[in-house]
């Protein structure tokens, strides 16, 4: 066990600073290339993955690609069918103290709307649509700014964070590290965003 | 905080401070160019921009290039500089204006150009979408910004955002009609019920501290500083000799303005007490730097419970 949380289920800037650079050097061994750590205006992880929407089937279930490689020109493709690309943004709430889950979407070869109706239709998986749409105000995944760079983007509802984990993740054996892989398959999966196998082999969890 | 009265009339003054507004339309998006008459309306300062967009939307629109444009298309610029729709006018005010603030001595003595009526020009088209989050219709989107945000005071003033959550849809939907007709009675009756009672300290005080911006900034982007910040710290970590009030326990000490800005921005406030290179601003006034924080969010928050102090350099 390395460095127990000390103030689970919350996460200190401290634990969230040590998490991100662990899981950045770990992407990078496999499984999640485009995973890297920003650390302007603060520390934040940023994953990058392109949806194929090909307009025959607009609205079924979406191919997710990992993107190779971070070269803006590794997106100019050869076929021009319209790809919707999100960068996840893993930024630790001030307030909820838990890391929070921000997104933005861009098309290429393609121009599109970009609101929530673009997030439920192409970046929300079926399954959880109509359970996200139906708490709060406008649903579970509102349209906020990026507290680091003040731009729009999408984020998930952090407030149950932390009781979440504390429900599903062990106080006595979870690290910043294993804190924050628990937190993206809570959290990642409802936006399509999965963690790598990679990732949860290497992690090693403590028998119980 | 034995004396509630105070607290509450202060309150009272901060729910009926208002800007004088002259909105422009964009000379682009005019058929008479820079010759359409300004919109003029004393706004609340605890108000926000959008709520105004369909009374701007009709009257601007004899003069509209782009007939077919909505209400729900219209955002605001500050010289050039889009506003954030989701913060109060009253805090876009002290942030852009450049106003001087009052202080006690001095109450009305501007010199040079004066900053008010407040100048900002409407745009019906060409949404900037870097910098915005788009408007809808129905107004949902700025009612879930304002939800968001009165969620995070709560948490924060309680430990948990059960409170808010727990609140009926009707008093979720009057909260956010209280602040929008800025009815203080009806606001009250709300926010009474996510309150910790006035015996009771809050668990972290919902302060965000926005840095000055430096000169010729055309990116806009704003520096703010947020940190869990207790009504009390323990005696040790600050100066002894600062004892205030008797509702401290033992070894506790009530945390002020000053000693806030002080720990968080050392550089700017070198003392705790006095105000030597910049000054905070709240609703266009200096805050005393021995105000409580905690009298400061009861007293003086703006709608969604939060206090945006604003730092302004002095000199």
């Amino acid at each position: 066990m390395v460095n127990a949380l000390s103030a689970f289920p919350f996460l200190t800037a401290g634990d969230f600073d040590w998490a991100c650079r662990d899981l950045a050097d770990r992407a990078c061994g496999g499984g999640w290339p485009s995973a890297r750590l920003v650390t302007q205006n603060g520390i934040h992880l940023t994953i990058t993955q392109c949806v194929d929407v090909p307009e025959a089937t607009e609205g079924s279930e979406l191919e997710v690609q990992e993107l190779e490689d971070q070269d803006p020109e590794a997106l100019v493709r050869t076929d021009l069918s319209p790809r919707l690309q999100i960068d996840y943004d893993i930024v630790l709430s001030p307030t909820y103290q838990v890391p929070v889950l921000y997104f933005t979407l861009r098309w290429h070869h393609y121009q599109g709307p970009l609101g929530l109706d673009a997030v439920y239709q192409y970046v929300v998986p079926e399954q959880y649509r109509k359970e996200l749409k139906t708490v709060g105000v406008m649903g579970g995944i509102s349209f906020g700014y990026h507290p680091q760079s003040g731009a729009p983007a999408f984020f998930v509802h952090p407030c149950n964070t932390a009781d979440a984990m504390a429900q599903i993740a062990d106080a006595r054996s979870v690290n910043p590290g294993t804190y924050l892989i628990i937190w993206l398959g809570l959290v990642g999966h409802c936006v399509n965003l999965h963690v790598p196998r990679e990732l949860v082999a290497s992690d090693s969890p403590s028998p119980s | 905080m034995e004396n509630q009265t105070p607290l509450v009339s202060l309150q009272r003054s901060v729910w009926a401070g208002r800007i004088p507004l002259e909105i422009v339309l964009a000379p682009s998006e005019s058929r008479s160019y820079d010759k359409t008459d300004p919109y003029l309306i004393s706004y609340p300062r605890l108000s926000y921009l959008p709520s105004l967009l369909p009374r701007l939307r009709a009257f601007f629109s004899p003069s509209l290039i782009e007939p077919s444009s909505q209400h729900h298309d219209g955002w605001f610029a500050f010289e050039g500089v889009p506003l954030k729709w989701h913060y109060p006018v009253g805090l876009l005010f002290d942030l852009y204006a450049g106003a001087d603030p009052a202080t006690k001595s001095c109450v009305d003595s501007q010199e040079g150009e004066s900053p008010l009526p407040w100048r900002l020009t409407v745009h019906f088209s060409d949404w900037p979408s870097e910098d915005l989050v788009r408007l809808d219709p129905d107004g949902m989107v700025m009612n879930d910004a304002f939800i968001n945000s009165v969620k995070e005071a709560d948490f924060l003033r309680n430990g948990t955002a059960k409170g808010i959550m727990s609140l009926s849809k009707e008093d979720s939907a009057g909260l956010w009609k209280s602040v929008e007709e800025v009815n203080l009675p009806s606001f009250q009756r709300i926010s009474n019920t996510l309150l910790p009672p006035l015996s009771q300290p809050f668990r972290n005080v919902p302060i965000r501290i926005f840095l000055p911006l430096p000169p010729d900034e055309e990116s806009g982007l704003l520096k703010v500083v947020q940190s869990p910040l207790p009504p009390s710290i323990p005696t040790s970590s600050i100066q002894s000799s600062q004892s205030i009030g008797s509702r401290s326990s033992p070894g506790m000490q009530l945390q002020t303005i000053g000693g806030v800005l002080h720990t968080l921005l050392p550089n700017l406030f070198p003392s705790r007490r006095t105000p030597v290179l910049a000054k905070p601003v709240l609703h266009g006034a200096v805050l005393p730097m021995s105000a409580l924080i905690e009298e400061v969010v009861r007293s003086s928050a703006y709608g969604d419970g939060w206090a945006y102090v604003v730092v302004r350099m002095m000199g």
